[in-house]
């Protein structure tokens, strides 16, 4: 049926392939079936009661008016201001200095801290009693602020967390696509006495644009299920004006134990990344053939 | 022939050497836990007992923000990872019926009676499921260096009223300190609600499922008595400034580092708390704390007590052995005199056997007020409700309340009565 090749390669991509469906397809056909069933984690009836949870979940005020705004909002403001923030670094690593490998080992830390960890340390950054931000504040003059107990505050520290955590990555591969841009064009400019400004956005950025693209397609479909950082900083919380999609489908699924709500919830997550998912790609594909 | 001998002795040896290590692997029992000094001081005995008796005790943390979901899965998938774990009145009804029956665990007899109630523990036959580990509820903690005991404000009022003072004589940079955000309403909203005659559902206090039921499981936060609790830690928040502005973010880990660094007066804590109150390695007011009875609100002249026990439970997929063995340790554990004054001692939570607690009483002041003022209230408070869907009824308590607390004074009323479906809708 197969010829020795075809064999030889199936054979490769057989253990990859087999990880694949149990650790991926597996889990995503049983959320699926319980998405359907009456499903609670602690009396798992399993009856089939059709699309009833799909129902209440986007007939949920607190989902579409709170829970969406509030993630697509954090996706467009975590990957634009983590992309700003490494491209900004990128551009100064891109420069030989004294010391250049030991700054850029240490602005890769972030990518090394667990997010759980990150996020412990940032809520004690900035707790009202103890933490430094309000203790430099006061010193100089200011008054210290309940960061977490007002949504916007609250919601600035979570992307703040995400874009520190987030930053290194985009430094990290817009770097490696600087450093393989070709140099003639360049020279020439320099020869013609461009300025760094006219450089950066006529040479720079337009040579860049297609790992640009591929980075803010894999960072925001990756920041659409945040969870770790949100549930450990806010908890979703004051009264849920930071809770992004993911926490709604584990407080769903782990906190009320209703696994198939919680599973309903998911998947329409899934298929709205999909459908992102989609668009962001046919976006790539236009950029890397312009 | 010779040859053939050795080889069958070795073979029996064998034999033997695996059957005994399938002995030796039975006498092992996993402990599913939260660590806690309450927890750590209950599995010591379990030590205490394994080492006597030739047990393995291999103990198992888990985290507690993800204990009940994690404990749930493992149970309805009937693993047998645990063979003895942590329970909870909270979760008592969730788990009922997927956890061994322990009414023949014999020291059981000497457990709280009004802890161990067939509404908070009985599976549907009627069955107990679960063993005492000790009482596990909250008193009201002052500064003893700075309030003297006929000082101490018994109302709520009083309670700003001396906050204010302290704070205007420089002894106190607050008054009142406690948890707030969700899953630690206990230690400002509960207990500042059931002292005004106020409680999550309707009827107030009432924790029969067929009577909430009958009431049609009616959330309370369009009750005046609801909308006086939110103003009042929003005025001591905002106007009186007695408590810190974070606080409706903290948890309770947050306010007792404050309590703890001196930095407030009062707080609500679970007694368990009392040993690192008074450890000088990790407080800065050890030896200067002292705890009452609840201030009461306006609508309020009765003093109550709150009083719930944390137990150890068995899951019911364990094998039989396993089971037996843990009923022998949870037993002997109960009538360990020794452990559980050593566990009173190390962490201030009233043991499980109360036979001991007129002993302990005797000997410690602090016991003696636990025992004047909580355990032989006739007068107390249960601190959860009994129904699987709690974790979400008090979820939708708590995000309601935050909202309100943090929002304008003025739109107190109207964000309680946005919640109040919610709140409804999620008991059903």
């Amino acid at each position: 049926m197969f010829g020795e090749q075809q064999r030889f390669v199936l054979l490769l991509i057989a253990p990859a392939a087999l990880l694949l469906l149990l650790f991926q397809v597996v889990p995503i056909v049983i959320g699926a079936n319980a998405s359907f069933r009456d499903w609670a984690l602690y009396n798992p009836k399993k009856t089939w009661i059709g699309f009833d949870h799909y129902v209440a979940v986007i007939s949920d005020p607190a989902f579409l008016y709170v829970v969406l705004p509030n993630t697509f909002l954090f996706m467009v403001l975590s990957v634009a201001g983590a992309l700003v923030a490494g491209l900004a670094l990128a551009l100064l690593l891109n420069r030989p200095f004294r010391g250049q490998k030991l700054v850029q080992t240490i602005l890769l830390v972030p990518l090394m801290v667990a997010p759980v960890v990150a996020a412990i340390m940032i809520r004690w950054i900035f707790n009202d009693q103890f933490g430094i931000v309000n203790v430099v504040l006061e010193a100089i003059g200011l008054e210290g602020q309940p960061w977490l107990v007002q949504r916007w505050s609250a919601f600035g520290i979570i992307l703040l967390t995400d874009i520190w955590l987030w930053t290194p990555w985009f430094t990290l591969l817009l770097l490696a696509g600087l450093q393989s841009l070709p140099k003639e064009p360049f020279e020439a400019a320099a020869i013609d006495g461009t300025t760094t400004w006219r450089v950066f956005r006529f040479l720079t950025l337009p040579m860049l644009r297609p790992v640009i693209v591929v980075c803010v397609v894999i960072r925001a479909i990756d920041a659409f299920r945040t969870f770790d950082i949100v549930w450990t900083l806010t908890g979703g919380g004051p009264g849920r004006s930071t809770e992004l999609f993911s926490l709604y489908a584990y407080v769903l699924a782990f906190l009320n134990l209703d696994l198939g709500r919680g599973s309903a919830a998911a998947i329409v997550g899934g298929l709205i990344i999909l459908v992102l998912g989609v668009v962001m790609y046919r976006l790539v594909d236009r950029i890397a053939k312009a | 022939m010779q040859g053939l001998a050795r080889w069958l002795m070795a073979a029996a040896a064998a034999l033997m050497a695996a059957t005994s290590g399938a002995t030796a692997q039975v006498k092992e029992l996993r402990i599913g836990y939260q660590p806690s000094p309450i927890q750590d001081a209950s599995i010591a005995m379990f030590e205490a007992w394994g080492a006597k008796n030739g047990v393995k005790i291999v103990k198992v943390p888990n985290s507690y923000g993800v204990y009940v979901e994690k404990m749930t899965a493992s149970l309805t998938s009937n693993s047998d990872q645990y063979d003895v774990i942590w329970h909870n009145d909270d979760w008592g009804q969730t788990w009922a019926h997927l956890l061994e029956p322990t009414d023949d665990v014999e020291a059981n007899k000497y457990g709280s009676k009004w802890s161990m109630a067939p509404l908070v523990f009985a599976n549907a036959q009627g069955q107990n499921t679960v063993v005492p580990m000790g009482q596990t509820f909250s008193v009201f903690f002052y500064r003893s260096d700075l309030v003297k005991p006929e000082e101490v404000p018994k109302t709520l009022e009083e309670l700003v009223t001396m906050s204010k003072k302290l704070q205007a004589d420089g002894k106190a940079k607050f008054g009142y300190v406690g948890g707030m955000s969700m899953n630690h309403s206990w230690f400002s909203w509960f207990w500042s609600m059931w002292g005004n005659n106020c409680d999550v559902l309707m009827p107030f206090y009432e924790r029969d499922n067929k009577k909430l039921a009958e009431g049609g499981w009616k959330s309370s936060m369009t009750d005046p008595c609801m909308q006086k609790t939110v103003e009042y830690w929003w005025d001591a928040i905002n106007t009186h400034k007695i408590a810190p502005r974070g606080m409706p973010a903290y948890d309770r880990n947050e306010a007792n580092a404050i309590f703890m660094a001196g930095d407030a007066a009062f707080t609500v804590a679970d007694t368990l708390w009392w040993g690192q109150f008074n450890d000088p390695n990790k407080s800065k007011i050890a030896g200067k704390v002292a705890a009452a009875r609840f201030p009461l609100g306006p609508d309020r002249k009765k003093p109550f007590g709150w009083d719930d026990i944390w137990g150890w439970a068995i899951p019911k997929s364990i094998p039989e052995e396993r089971k037996k063995l843990a009923k022998q340790m949870l037993n002997a554990m109960m009538l360990d005199e020794e452990g559980q004054t050593k566990m009173f001692k190390a962490t201030g939570a009233p043991p499980p056997n109360t036979t001991f607690w007129p002993k302990i009483a005797e000997q410690d002041a602090f016991m003696k007020l636990l025992k004047e003022a909580v355990l032989d209230s006739p007068d107390k408070v249960r601190g959860a409700y009994y129904f699987p869907q709690w974790p979400a009824v008090h979820k939708a308590f708590n995000d309601t309340v935050t909202r309100a607390v943090t929002g304008r004074r003025e739109d107190i009323a109207r964000v309680l009565a946005e919640g109040a479906p919610l709140v409804s809708k999620a008991a059903q």
